[in-house]
């Protein structure tokens, strides 16, 4: 890459380039805000959710049945295999998103996730504003939104609670040998097995309704920022318009400043 | 090997308990505490030498099923004779003193054979009202558990209520029962044989290891012998094949049913109740409750009165929801809940745009004066360009 490659300075020091830099006539810069883990890590909790949601249904109501001899079909005994191989892939893809929050660029950190700044804070509300129509755009930081990153944080919250009660789960009836076992210390403290399970079919189902409002709203963006958020977890690059990359998460309409602009 | 004058042998000879019998008893024993086979000849050396165990038997909240378990026998079996015949010094149910008599034994035990007899526990022990719900000879439960217990080599708690509380202490638990290890804490030779009853197969086989190693078996979390509560119903049970291929019970009575399929579809708790029922069976082995077609109840589990009801249900009902209303269908619903709010958002959002215009190239007004001044350099803001 040449040196008139664009780059942010974070306040390690860090040089994170931004892209090359844009045509004169446009007002857009090419942004690298996801990198590969962090894309790696959003698809393989896709994918492993949906076939963990496709199988934990199952296992919770087998409506699928087989007839003749037992020993010519292992069918719920696939499921749950299945469903633990998803659950290897889930974890992982956390724990790696959970590192990556301190090893990864300025956009894919933890503080992107707990509002501590203020200006993060004050974003919040804006982009809960303009959720609630009473903004036209929302606050133009690049990557998360403080309202999108602190809701992510809920969401990593829940993955943990469905790791450790399906873990519990699961080693609770595990093989004497296995490591799994350790997780039998947990029954009491999730108030036992039956509770656990519980917990478990709740989380899933919250996450299904996080699934619905997170493509929605990656839809909704994209169509009112047209940055390409939506492109972005697939190239990882963003378009966003030059201020605000100078002038990151100031940007938003008031309705006032809407009747100015448009007489 | 025989050695006339031991009590055991005494015991075997009036009750005409054969050589052989005996022989395949410590068998037996040794697989049920997961021995290798070789340890049936020091099982049977140190049976035969040992010396009479005395237990004394607590009876509490409780309603004597595990006395009926203890008792209950078809045929005199030599583990009739280890159980029966070890020198039961007290037991309200079947010993025949009473009154003062009766309490005097208890009280010369516990004083006379400090640290030497095995205290067994059965019925949960009332806390509320000072103890006032359950007393015996104008004790409490709780103040007889504490003296008896913390004097014994070994405290067995034997059924769900003297384990973890049980029936008594299910919600709203009125007399605020515990089980021993709540209600008497910090005793350190404590096991606990939980389920309703418990299985006398598992307290034999507790008492042989103890005659045999002169010490207690590896214990749980929640100090029940593993040789017993190791794995769960569901890994033993003999219907399992059929969970595995995916053939299960839809409705009482069915053609699954009659075929002896799966009954994890109508609420069947196996997969989280930790006992040997499918091994050891019930009734000298004659069934278990699976083995004739009814689903597992989690009756060995902490709370299980709370927590494995509705029994005929997979899952618990939510707290705060009707009984019986099952989480997914609840979770079906938020979710379209869900689906149908950001709908409405997205079209709300549509219209909004379709009557002022599109924002993606509108003019971005200057940002508002800092009031918090970032570092230089800070990356929200600081790219060069």
């Amino acid at each position: 890459m040449s040196t008139s490659v664009p780059f942010v300075v974070s306040e390690s020091g860090r040089h994170y380039p931004i892209g090359p830099a844009p045509p004169e006539h446009s007002d857009l810069v090419r942004v690298y805000v996801w990198e590969w883990p962090v894309r790696l890590a959003h698809w393989g909790v896709v994918l492993s959710i949906a076939v963990l949601a496709v199988t934990g249904i199952y296992i919770g109501y087998p409506s699928i049945t087989v007839t003749g001899p037992a020993g010519d079909h292992f069918l719920t005994g696939t499921v749950k295999v299945v469903h633990s191989y998803a659950a290897i892939l889930f974890t992982l893809s956390v724990l790696s998103r959970l590192i990556w929050m301190f090893q990864g660029n300025h956009f894919a950190r933890w503080d992107k996730f707990i509002p501590i700044k203020r200006r993060r804070r004050r974003g919040l509300v804006q982009a809960l504003r303009f959720y609630l129509f009473q903004l036209r755009k929302p606050p133009g930081f690049i990557g998360h939104n403080p309202l999108a990153g602190a809701t992510y944080t809920l969401v990593f919250g829940l993955y943990l609670v469905q790791i450790l009660t399906g873990f519990t789960l699961y080693g609770a009836g595990a093989n004497v040998d296995s490591h799994m076992r350790v997780f039998r210390h947990l029954i009491p403290l999730l108030g036992g097995l039956q509770t656990a399970r519980l917990i478990h079919h709740g989380v899933m189902w919250l996450l299904i309704g996080f699934a619905i409002h997170h493509v929605y709203s990656a839809v909704l963006m994209s169509q009112i920022e047209g940055n390409a958020t939506i492109e972005s977890i697939f190239s990882g690059y963003k378009f966003v318009q030059k201020d605000d990359v100078i002038y990151s998460g100031y940007r938003y309409f008031d309705p006032k400043d809407i009747h100015d602009q448009h007489p | 090997m025989r050695k006339p004058g031991s009590w055991f042998e005494t015991e075997l000879e009036q009750r005409g308990v054969s050589r052989r019998e005996f022989v395949e008893f410590c068998g037996v024993m040794a697989t049920a505490l997961a021995l290798p086979k070789v340890f049936g000849a020091r099982i049977a050396e140190a049976v035969l030498k040992a010396e009479k165990p005395v237990i004394v038997w607590l009876e509490f909240q409780d309603c004597a099923g595990n006395t009926e378990s203890f008792l209950r026998a078809t045929k005199p079996t030599v583990a009739d004779i280890v159980l029966d015949v070890l020198s039961v010094d007290y037991h309200e149910t079947i010993m025949a003193a009473a009154g003062h008599q009766a309490e005097d034994v208890l009280a010369k035990t516990v004083k006379e054979k400090k640290g030497a007899y095995l205290a067994v526990v059965e019925g949960s022990i009332p806390t509320g009202a000072n103890g006032a719900y359950c007393t015996i000879g104008g004790r409490s439960a709780l103040q007889i558990a504490r003296e008896v217990c913390g004097g014994a080599a070994a405290t067995i708690a034997v059924g769900t209520c003297a384990t973890f509380g049980g029936l008594p202490a299910a919600s709203p638990n009125p007399t605020g029962a515990l089980g021993v290890a709540d209600a008497v804490p910090g005793l350190k030779n404590l096991v606990n044989l939980s389920a309703c009853p418990m299985n006398p197969e598992n307290l034999t086989a507790l008492v042989v290891h103890y005659l045999t190693f002169k010490d207690l078996p590896a214990l749980d979390g929640y100090r029940r012998p593993l040789f017993a509560y190791g794995k769960s119903i569901h890994d033993n049970c003999e219907r399992r094949a059929h969970f595995d291929a995916g053939q299960y019970v839809e409705a009482w009575g069915d053609d699954g049913h009659r075929t002896g399929y799966c009954l994890y579809k109508m609420g069947c708790k196996g997969p989280v109740t930790f006992q040997n029922c499918p091994v050891v069976r019930w009734n000298d082995g004659t069934s278990w409750p699976i083995g004739c077609g009814h689903p597992c109840i989690g009756c060995a589990e902490p709370d299980f009165w709370d927590k494995m009801t509705p029994f005929y249900r997979h899952l618990p009902t939510i707290p705060g929801f009707r009984l019986g209303t099952p989480v997914d269908k609840v979770g079906l619903w938020a979710s379209a809940g869900v689906a149908a709010a950001f709908a409405t958002h997205g079209l709300i959002s549509l219209v909004q745009r379709a009557r002022t215009g599109s924002v993606k190239d509108e003019h971005i007004p200057p940002p508002p004066p800092e009031d918090e001044p970032e570092k230089p350099g800070s990356p929200e803001k600081g790219a060069s360009s």
